[in-house]
């Protein structure tokens, strides 16, 4: 079985209100990932997001689950903006900041 | 807003107001996310940047991290003030975001998880602005909320456009200046004091709460193919698992 969970944006197409994130991590990410379902986000209407609602929106379900999580989770009609800040939280979930270097 | 009357001062300025629309965020006070997110709305409109939306994503993207900062974080009583300011006519074209708060100001929330800074204002300031800190837990990728990446990547933001960042709270205050040449705006520091265009002060009198300054040029977002891939592709991270992720 899959969820899909069509991702709601601001005005133009921004994505950053983290409560918002929250509440669909709270009310259907996590409990369907726990319950072993795949699930499916779907951005169609987010053109650029920030770190901190895509960290809200999966950081806690890549965390708790680990690599097995990209299992199990689909991103489906990403921009290539969101793409890279989805890589990018992905990334330090699973292994943290690199810590002292410079970018 | 009117600060004055805000404030309970009478003033009379003896100038004429400019018209805002077009030009410029009024000082608006935040109390609660669905101001901030009525600002982020509506700031297309107000700076007329609809025919630019990378450089509009930049000032959203910032105006975003650092109200939610203040909401998430600052304790202030009064919630955030913010402005903005778009110049179009004399170059360098930008726009300029100011947010403020009254809080408990940076050492205190940060010493929460670090309490080496909880007197030292200065230490808290550079602490604040790496990745991966954050008052609400210590350790490698903060808690379900909060990653500790906000100030690190609002910092990117202004210093990929080649434009100023600056960061005042309590005693102590750092600017990044503006960038003199392509090779300034391409070198990102993990920890702002390594970076030569940074200036630091230590005041006498403390501001008891948090001010932080974003200059972005949105004429060199243009230079870029892609600038928020830019800016992702700088913050390092330990794993690499991108291969992994499925996209559809």
């Amino acid at each position: 079985m899959s969820v899909e969970i069509v991702v709601e944006s601001g005005v133009n197409g921004f994505a950053e209100n983290k409560d918002e994130a929250r509440s669909i991590r709270l009310s259907r990410v996590l409990p369907a990932m726990t319950a072993g379902e795949d699930v499916i986000l779907d951005f169609r209407a987010v053109r650029y997001a920030t770190q901190s609602y895509v960290h809200a929106l999966i950081g806690e379900a890549l965390q708790k689950l680990g690599e097995h999580a990209l299992d199990h989770i689909e991103f489906k009609n990403c921009s290539p903006q969101v793409r890279s800040v989805i890589e990018l939280v992905v990334d330090y979930s699973l292994g943290g900041f690199a810590e002292k270097k410079s970018a | 807003m009117k600060v004055f009357p805000h404030l309970g001062v009478q003033f009379d300025p003896g100038v004429v107001e400019h018209e805002e629309a077009g030009r410029f965020l009024p000082v608006t006070q935040i109390r609660r996310q669905e101001d901030a997110t009525a600002v982020i709305a509506n700031i297309s409109a107000i700076l007329h940047l609809e025919n630019d939306p990378e450089s509009l994503a930049a000032v959203q993207y910032c105006i975003s991290e650092l109200l939610r900062n203040v909401l998430e974080h600052s304790n202030s009583p009064d919630g955030a003030f913010v402005s903005a300011h778009r110049f179009v006519e004399k170059g360098p074209h930008r726009v300029t975001i100011a947010v403020a708060d009254c809080g408990q100001g940076i050492a205190a929330h940060l010493s929460n998880t670090h309490a080496e800074v909880a007197e030292d204002d200065e230490l808290a300031l550079g602490l604040a602005m790496q990745l991966g800190v954050t008052g609400a837990k210590r350790g490698m990728y903060g808690t379900p909320e909060n990653a500790g990446a906000g100030l690190f990547i609002t910092r990117c933001i202004a210093k990929g456009t080649g434009g100023y960042f600056l960061l005042l709270s309590g005693r102590a205050a750092y600017r990044l200046r503006r960038a003199r040449s392509n090779d300034d705006m391409i070198v990102l520091y993990a920890d702002p004091y390594d970076d030569n265009r940074g200036d630091r002060w230590r005041f006498d009198k403390p501001w008891q709460g948090t001010v932080a300054v974003v200059e972005i040029r949105t004429e060199t977002i243009a230079d870029y193919d892609n600038f928020f891939q830019w800016i992702f592709k700088q913050i390092p991270s330990r794993k690499v698992v991108t291969r992994r992720i499925k996209f559809t």
